[in-house]
């Protein structure tokens, strides 16, 4: 083969007709020029494939319209994903909250008595009709508990150990005390240890020692002194000290399950001694007759006071 | 000109488009791999991406685009299988009342030639065919490709050459 044919773009300028005369006579006169000629007029009588243009561009189309069809009917979910999320952080939010403020409840009811031990072997024990409340979440570091009614505390040393009552708040360390808080009644006995006292409605701070006591009646504060190791009710009798009478028979009330008509006495008078958990009769017997007071079974079941110089002035 | 402010989008200008450039299409991806099925496969690709993009595309870009398209459409599938290119049977013939001998050399040329074409590498064979069937200039079938034009009369003059050791001296 001629080799200034196969140069570069010799044949391709030949194919397309841009050889000058001189070139395209000397290369028509060599002998390969026969084959080149016959390849390229046999290849231009090749023909490609029939093509079905408007076949093609139907599909085409049909692939258009589904498409934009697919696109107009996009679903839009309704309730988005995000949304799930958001509830499960509720739900978890609320259990947080649930567990981390469970409190743990006691409950007296009349007649009963409860001892209840804290987390920290605290000892409390529950009189009659009274409700004991606290959290066991991180007890160790917030030592807190809530009541209503009348309750005895061992507390175990440690932080500060509050008991919170609707009439004021007792602080202490570690001791053991006493703690009646009925309405707009709050007395408290420290046995051991030293007890501080906070009176809610006058903010009052009193510092107790071992054996003293302190009340507030009607926000009057009392003090007094005992020499009980512990509360007599835990030995299955209730004692009194210059109590107000009412909060005499509110004890009853509790222990024996009774209710009492005290429209006819005053129920300010003073009451010291106290009465057994065993025997309602003795044990009336052993608060009204001192107290000059006569009582009687009604109907109802309600036990009826009069005051005895009462009863003589109507006769 | 009109055609300059058409935009993709519009139903007649793609007709147009299709028109003007599907088969020159078909044919440059039928050259690359041999497969009808598939050439128009690859177009048809084609043409569907360019309407998802048509807001993006300027009417005068949509032909290079086209080609792009397919050619990487072409380079993405393909497990390259041995070529066996189909060109119609009847091809034309511009003489006449030829004696029989002559139209057995003729046929058993043309078989021959359509082997060796097969057999071409890729990059002269789409060359070859592009200029020699479906008669593009150099510079369109630069464009198609993507290359340029000195590479495409390389290209072509490569198979030339080829195609002239392969068929020998006898004819």
């Amino acid at each position: 083969m001629d080799k200034q044919f196969s140069k570069d773009n010799f044949l391709a300028r030949w194919i397309s007709g841009d050889l000058s005369s001189q070139e395209l006579e000397a290369f028509k006169e060599s002998e390969d020029f026969v084959v080149f000629n016959k390849i390229n007029e046999a290849s231009q009588k090749l023909e490609a494939p029939i093509f079905n243009a408007t076949g093609l561009f139907s599909k085409i189309n049909k692939q258009k319209s589904t498409k934009t069809s697919q696109e107009e009917t996009k679903v839009i979910k309704l309730v988005p994903s995000w949304a799930y999320g958001v509830a499960a952080s509720v739900v978890i939010a609320i259990g947080i909250f649930y567990f981390a403020n469970k409190q743990s409840s006691f409950n007296t009811k009349y007649s009963e008595q409860l001892a209840v031990v804290l987390p920290d072997q605290s000892k409390v024990e529950l009189n009659s009709n009274s409700h004991l409340n606290f959290k066991k979440l991180r007890w160790n570091s917030n030592r807190e508990v809530s009541l209503d009614g009348e309750a005895f505390f061992d507390v175990e040393k440690g932080s500060t150990f509050r008991v919170i009552t609707d009439e004021g708040t007792i602080e202490v360390l570690g001791t053991e005390f006493n703690v009646v808080s009925r309405d707009n009644y709050f007395e408290v006995q420290c046995h051991e240890g030293k007890v501080k006292v906070v009176n809610i409605d006058r903010n009052q701070k009193t510092i107790l020692t071992k054996g003293k006591a302190v009340r507030f009646v009607n926000n009057d504060l009392e003090t007094w002194e005992f020499n009980q190791l512990k509360p007599d009710w835990l030995s299955g009798e209730s004692t009194f000290k210059n109590t107000p009478l009412l909060q005499v028979i509110i004890d009853l009330e509790n222990k024996y399950n009774i209710t009492f008509d005290t429209s006819n006495i005053d129920e300010n008078k003073r009451f010291t001694g106290g009465f057994t958990h065993k025997d309602l009769n003795l044990a009336l017997k052993t608060v009204f007759v001192p107290m000059e007071i006569s009582f009687s079974v009604n109907e109802n079941n309600t036990i009826v006071l009069n005051s005895a110089s009462k009863i003589q002035t109507d006769k | 000109m009109s055609v300059k402010t058409k935009s993709v989008c519009e139903d007649s200008a793609y007709k147009d488009l299709f028109d003007l450039h599907s088969k020159s299409l078909r044919n440059f991806i039928y050259y690359k791999c041999g497969d009808i099925q598939q050439a128009e496969d690859i177009v048809q690709d084609a043409f569907i991406k360019l309407w998802d993009n048509c807001s993006k595309i300027v009417f005068e870009k949509a032909k290079s685009f086209l080609y792009t398209v397919a050619r990487n459409n072409f380079l993405n599938e393909v497990a390259h299988k041995k070529i066996v290119l189909q060109h119609q049977a009847n091809y034309k013939t511009d003489r006449t009342n030829e004696s029989p001998e002559f139209l057995l050399e003729e046929k058993q040329f043309m078989e021959k030639l359509q082997a060796v074409i097969a057999d071409l590498p890729e990059k002269q064979r789409e060359v070859f065919l592009l200029s020699r069937i479906d008669k593009k200039k150099y510079s369109e079938i630069a464009e198609m490709l993507d290359i340029s034009v000195k590479a495409v009369e390389k290209r072509m003059s490569q198979a030339l050459i080829i195609l002239r050791e392969k068929i020998g001296d006898n004819i």
